[in-house]
C-alpha cells in the first residue's frame, strides 16, 4: 500500500508540473461552464443539461483516455518505470498507483461538472456513478494503449483517434439517428443517456459499461502479456 | 562478491556473451573495459535482473534491495524536484526522507534540492542519479559508465564519490570504456571484447603479464594486442 501511495503522490506532483495534462481536467468543465451561463438555446430540445452532458463525455473519453496513455508511455519511454520496477516496485502497484490518482483526479473534475449542472439527490448519484465507471473505462484503456505504445509519440498517434472516437461520437449522436445507434456500444454515450434524462433505465447504460470495461480489460491483459511494463 | 560463470547471452541469432567468467571481490571497486557494443550493459542487465541469461549462472551477494543502480539512461522524472525524484524513492523503500537530503548532500546537489531535473546539466543530472543509486545505502552499486560524456573535473568528482563509497564498505562494479578511469579507480578490471573476457585482474599486474615490450604497456596497450581493436 504504501508504494501505491509513493506512485499516486509521484502521479499528483507531476500533474502539477504538467500544464498539459493539468489543462485537461480543467478546460472541459471550464467550457461546460462558460457555455451553460452565457448560452441559452431557446426550446433547446437537448435539455438543460446539454454542455455538461457533452464536456464531461469528451473529457472521460477523450481527455482521460490520452493523459492515462502519454503518463504510462512517458514512464516506459524515459526508463523511469524499470527504475521503480528495479526498486522494489509491482507492475500491478504501479498500475494502481498511477490509476488511483487519475480516478481521483477524474472524481475532482467530475465534482466540478455536477456543480455546474447543478444535480442534487439521487441524480447526483446517478451521475457520480456513471462518470466514476466512465472514467474507469477510460483509464483502462489509457494504460492499454500506455503499455501498448511504448513511447509518448506513439501513446499520442494512438490515443488521440481512439478518444476523438470515443469522446465525440455521443456529441455528433445528438444530430444524427444512425450515429446515435451505433453510439450506444459506448460507454461515453451511455453517460449522455443518463444525464440527458435522469429518469432513464440505468440498467441498460450499467451493463454497456460493464460490456465496456470487460473489452478493455481482456485488451490490457493482452497488451500486458504481449509488452509487459518493463520498458 | 559479484560473480559470473559461463554466462551466454543471445538476442535472436546474435550471441551477445559467449561464456563469460569472472568474480569481483566484496569491497572493492570493479572495472568492465570494453569498447562499444562488446556487452557491458547486457551485463549489468543480467547482473541485476532485467534479463535472463540463456545459461549460466551468477550471484551478486545482494538482493534487489539491497543493490543500487546507475544505467546509461537515468530515468529521472524532469518536471519533479530533485529532492521529490529520491523521496518517491525513499517512500518505496521504506526509508525517512531525510536519507534523500543526505544522498543530494554527498553528491553535491544539495542546494539544487528544489531545482525541477529538467532544468540541470548533464553532469548534475548523472549526480542525482548516482544519488538516487545511492539513496538506500546499498551493498552492491552498479555504474553503467557513470561518467561518460561528463567534463573532467565532473568525472573527477564522482570518481572522488565512488571511492569514497568503496572506503564505506560498499562494493562497485562500473562498465566503462575510459582506460585511464579504470585504472585510476578500479582494484581490478576485466577485459570484455565481443562478449568474451580477454583478461582480468589488477590493471598493474595485467600489463605486467602482457611485458613483451622492453618497457611495460599500459593498459590499452594490452587491449589493442589482446583483440586488435581500440577501446574508444
Ligand atoms: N535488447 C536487445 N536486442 C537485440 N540486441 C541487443 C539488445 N541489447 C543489446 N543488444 C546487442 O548486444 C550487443 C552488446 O550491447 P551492450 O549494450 O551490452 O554493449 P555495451 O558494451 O554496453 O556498449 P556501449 O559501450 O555502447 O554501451 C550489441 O551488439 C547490441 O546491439
Ligand atoms: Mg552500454
Amino acid at each position: 500500500m504504501k508504494i501505491i501511495k509513493a506512485i499516486f503522490k509521484k502521479q499528483a506532483k507531476d500533474m502539477f508540473k504538467n500544464p498539459t495534462v493539468l489543462l485537461m481536467f480543467i478546460i472541459f468543465p471550464a467550457v461546460a461552464f462558460i457555455m451553460t451561463v452565457f448560452v441559452t438555446i431557446p426550446d433547446n430540445e437537448f435539455g438543460d443539461n446539454m454542455f455538461v452532458t457533452m464536456m464531461a463525455s469528451i473529457f472521460a473519453g477523450m481527455g482521460l483516455i490520452t493523459a492515462v496513455a502519454g503518463a504510462i508511455a512517458e514512464d516506459i519511454e524515459t526508463r523511469s518505470l524499470r527504475f521503480l520496477i528495479i526498486a522494489g516496485v509491482k507492475p500491478h502497484q504501479y498500475l494502481l498507483g498511477v490509476g488511483g490518482f487519475f480516478l481521483a483526479a477524474a472524481l475532482v473534475t467530475t465534482i466540478i461538472f455536477n456543480l455546474i449542472g447543478g444535480f442534487t439527490g439521487t441524480d447526483c448519484l446517478k451521475f457520480l456513478s456513471i462518470m466514476g465507471s466512465g472514467t474507469a473505462a477510460s483509464i483502462l484503456l489509457g494504460s492499454t494503449i500506455g503499455m501498448w505504445s511504448k513511447n509518448a509519440q506513439a501513446a499520442g498517434g494512438l490515443a488521440t483517434p481512439i478518444a476523438v472516437i470515443i469522446g465525440f461520437t455521443p456529441m455528433i449522436a445528438n444530430f444524427n439517428e444512425t450515429v446515435e445507434k451505433a453510439a450506444g456500444i459506448l460507454y461515453t454515450q451511455q453517460i449522455n443517456v443518463i444525464v440527458n434524462d435522469f429518469s432513464a433505465d440505468m440498467k441498460k447504460p450499467l451493463l454497456v459499461i460493464a460490456a465496456n470495461i470487460t473489452v478493455f480489460a481482456v485488451l490490457f491483459v493482452l497488451a500486458y502479456r504481449k509488452k509487459g511494463l518493463k520498458g | 562478491m559479484i560473480k559470473m560463470k559461463n554466462i551466454v547471452k543471445r538476442f535472436g541469432a546474435n550471441t551477445v556473451l559467449t561464456d563469460v567468467t569472472f568474480e569481483a571481490g566484496e569491497r572493492e571497486i570493479f572495472g568492465l573495459l570494453g569498447p562499444s557494443g562488446a556487452g557491458k550493459t547486457t551485463i549489468i542487465n543480467i547482473l541485476t535482473k532485467q534479463l535472463d541469461a540463456d545459461a549460466g549462472n551468477f550471484e551478486t551477494g545482494a538482493s534487489l534491495f539491497e543493490t543500487g543502480l546507475m544505467l546509461d539512461t537515468d530515468g529521472l522524472y524532469s518536471r519533479l524536484s530533485c529532492l521529490d525524484n529520491l523521496n518517491l524513492f525513499a517512500d518505496i523503500y521504506g526509508i525517512p526522507h531525510k536519507k534523500g537530503l543526505e544522498a543530494l548532500e554527498n553528491v553535491g546537489l544539495y542546494d539544487a534540492a528544489k531545482k525541477s531535473v529538467g532544468t540541470l546539466s548533464k553532469g548534475m543530472r548523472q549526480r542525482l542519479a548516482l544519488a538516487r543509486a545511492i539513496l538506500h545505502e546499498p551493498k552492491v552499486l552498479f555504474l553503467d559508465e557513470p561518467t561518460s560524456g561528463l567534463d573532467p573535473n565532473t568525472a573527477k568528482g564522482i570518481h572522488k564519490l565512488i571511492k569514497g563509497l568503496c572506503e564505506n564498505g560498499t562494493t562497485v562494479f562500473l562498465t566503462t570504456h575510459n582506460m585511464e578511469e579504470a585504472v585510476k579507480l578500479c582494484n581490478h578490471v576485466a577485459l570484455l571484447h565481443q562478449g568474451k573476457i580477454v583478461e582480468q585482474g589488477e590493471p598493474s599486474k595485467i600489463c605486467e603479464r602482457h611485458n613483451s615490450y622492453k618497457t611495460i604497456p599500459d593498459l590499452e596497450t594490452v587491449f589493442i594486442k589482446l583483440t586488435g581493436v581500440e577501446l574508444e
